[in-house]
């Protein structure tokens, strides 16, 4: 109470631009309740104090300062000790004086739980704030409300920072919220990062402590609640783009009391199935990658996530741990302590598997590559033969060398009918592919298959056809179609077929060619 | 070349896993690449190629998403039980 007279209030209004601005004549409604609708008030009303006081004021002043004689500046009219009836504007000014004089109300921080709530049709809020013993009626500006990141519900436990003063139309004290937020939230925030610190210095969060995770996982493994939506998302992001893969889920609980008990004891579940697959000889039934994922929530129910017992089972897992928790904008310790961080669940499960569309383009690559290197070699084979056919043109034939040109010839038939023979087996494979991956993946395929088929009639064109063309013969026993390549493989009588350029030449032989290795066939067409 | 990747060689392609022969064809690939092959070598392996690759896409075609729960029994025991895909409710 160290302020002087009432009217030296005045100067207090710049401290107060919302009753003026609030102040609007928009024709709302009141709220339906006690407290005063801003809106409702003619601006006229809430126009600061007259500089000359209302006669009546002084001795309201008087007598509230009796405690305090030094507190009388001002003269006082004539009769100013009387004892008088006041108005009611008189007291309510004289509380209102008072209650602004207190400093200790000017800057208040208030903790309770939010009773009812009416927002008027000009965006302000008003509502209670209440304890055990005792509620306080609260407003909440339009312009703060809206920048706010919380809003006041009934029954939440707020923080509510602003200052109290009196509303003198209603003669009501209020407290005039500034900002608000969760009851708890800074103290949460504060042993958030706390611990952060604490386990970032035992290196917990270490990039070198990060492993990297399996390119093909066979086993996932997903701690996480067995019902709700993030299981479904997970198997769904699975079954599209790997389903090669197998998910072995572990059961947790994800919010509520014992939540993070049950996920270290899901996590530590799927260490010890690890440990005993490895132990019984078994690998291929050990989890790959394990995936920790809890669907967005409040701050409170992504709490368990910040719990050291968990951040440490994360950190110490024998296998490579993704986080999934939450939205994208939330960031739990778990996520530190996990080898990698996703944004959210499905994508936590997108990021630990490939893509199935990805991995045949691949494997066409593949193809594509071993085909132009076959074609590539068959190409030199050819050169062969026909350097040899020149050299048979130029000197005597060689037995050897014939044989040799035959070895090449007989060659690049079997790889023709390779190449012939997979194309048509291939055209089945990536039909069937083709029907499960979709048209955008059957017109890819098409065209892959369009390639084979070019190469093909590339090396069509490299077989012993050009050979034949050239005057060359294959000789192939009737009885048993194996390439005669020395006289002594065909004995007199012996039934010959000679593929030539165009078509076959039934033959017998004659006589035994004997030692001399001399050609003793004759046609005999 | 690993020991695994050795192992691979020569083994039936229709008992291989998928990561086997996919490994197995980048190898066969990479073998066909380096070159200077005997020409019935580079025909073998080529042919090998094929197989794999049919291999390869056909467990990729076929695959269907195996699903799973880890449980654990009385005295600690761990069990895991066949669950059905897109439907794990308990």
């Amino acid at each position: 109470m160290s302020r002087s007279g009432p009217p030296q209030s005045e100067p207090l209004w710049g401290d107060f631009p919302v009753d003026g601005s609030a102040a609007t004549s928009d024709g709302s409604r009141p709220p339906d309740w006690a407290l005063p609708s801003w809106d409702s008030i003619p601006a006229d009303e809430t126009e600061p104090a007259p500089p000359s006081p209302a006669p009546a004021q002084a001795p309201a002043r008087a007598e509230r300062a009796g405690s305090d004689a030094a507190q009388q500046p001002r003269p006082e009219p004539a009769g100013g000790f009387a004892l008088r009836i006041l108005q009611v504007s008189e007291v309510t000014r004289a509380v209102r004086d008072a209650v602004r004089a207190e400093d200790g109300l000017r800057d208040v921080w208030v903790e309770g739980e939010v009773g009812r709530v009416t927002v008027s049709s000009a965006g302000h809020a008003y509502f209670t704030l209440k304890d055990e013993r005792s509620q306080l009626a609260c407003v909440f500006f339009r312009d703060d409300r809206l920048s706010s990141l919380f809003e006041p519900r009934t029954g939440l436990r707020i923080v509510v920072h602003g200052r109290i003063d009196v509303f003198e139309l209603q003669g009501v004290y209020q407290l005039y919220v500034a900002a608000l937020q969760p009851a708890g939230f800074g103290d949460l925030a504060l042993r958030f990062e706390a611990l952060k610190a604490r386990l970032a210095a035992e290196g917990l969060f270490d990039t070198a402590r990060k492993r990297p995770l399996p390119i093909r996982p066979a086993v996932i493994g997903v701690a996480t609640s067995a019902t709700g939506a993030v299981w479904h998302d997970i198997c769904h992001v699975v079954a599209r783009r790997w389903p090669l893969a197998r998910l072995l889920l572990s059961p947790c609980q994800v919010q509520g009391e014992g939540a993070a008990a049950s996920v270290v004891e899901a996590l530590e579940r799927l260490a010890r199935w690890d440990a005993q697959c490895r132990a019984e000889g078994r690998p291929e039934d050990a989890p790959d990658v394990v995936i920790l994922a809890r669907g967005g929530g409040s701050l409170e129910d992504l709490w368990s996530f910040n719990d050291e017992r968990v951040v440490r089972a994360v950190g110490a897992h024998p296998v490579p741990v993704v986080s999934g928790v939450g939205h994208e904008v939330d960031v739990t310790l778990a996520d530190f302590a996990a080898d990698v961080r996703a944004p959210t669940p499905s994508a936590a499960a997108e990021l630990v598997v490939p893509d199935r569309a990805e991995m045949v383009a691949v494997l066409r690559e593949l193809a594509r590559r071993a085909g132009v290197c076959t074609a590539r070699v068959l190409a030199g084979g050819r050169a062969e033969v026909a350097a040899e056919g020149r050299g048979l043109e130029r000197l005597r034939p060689s037995a050897q060398l014939a044989q040799a040109r035959e070895r090449a010839g007989y060659l690049l038939d079997r790889a023709t009918r390779a190449l012939r023979g997979e194309i048509g087996r291939r055209a089945d494979a990536e039909q069937r592919l083709a029907a499960r991956l979709g048209p955008v993946l059957a017109v890819q395929l098409a065209a892959r298959r369009a390639g084979l088929e070019r190469s093909s009639a590339a090396l069509a064109a490299l077989g012993p056809q050009a050979t034949l063309d050239r005057g060359y013969a294959i000789v192939r026993r009737r009885s048993d179609g194996a390439i005669v390549r020395g006289s002594d493989q065909a004995p007199a009588g012996e039934r010959l077929a000679l593929r030539v350029a165009r078509g076959e030449i039934a033959a017998r032989v004659e006589s035994d060619a004997g030692a001399a290795g001399r050609p003793s066939k004759r046609g005999a067409a | 070349m690993s020991e695994q990747v050795v192992a691979l060689q020569g083994v039936d392609v229709d008992s291989l896993t998928f990561d086997e022969a996919l490994v197995e064809l980048q190898r066969t690939v990479a073998e066909l690449e380096q070159g200077g092959l005997a020409l019935e070598r580079s025909i073998e392996l080529y042919e090998r190629g094929v197989a794999l690759h049919e291999r390869c896409a056909g467990l990729l075609g076929q695959a269907e998403l195996r699903v799973q729960r880890l449980l654990e029994r009385a005295a600690g025991q761990l069990a895991v039980v066949e669950a059905r895909s897109e439907e794990q409710a308990d």
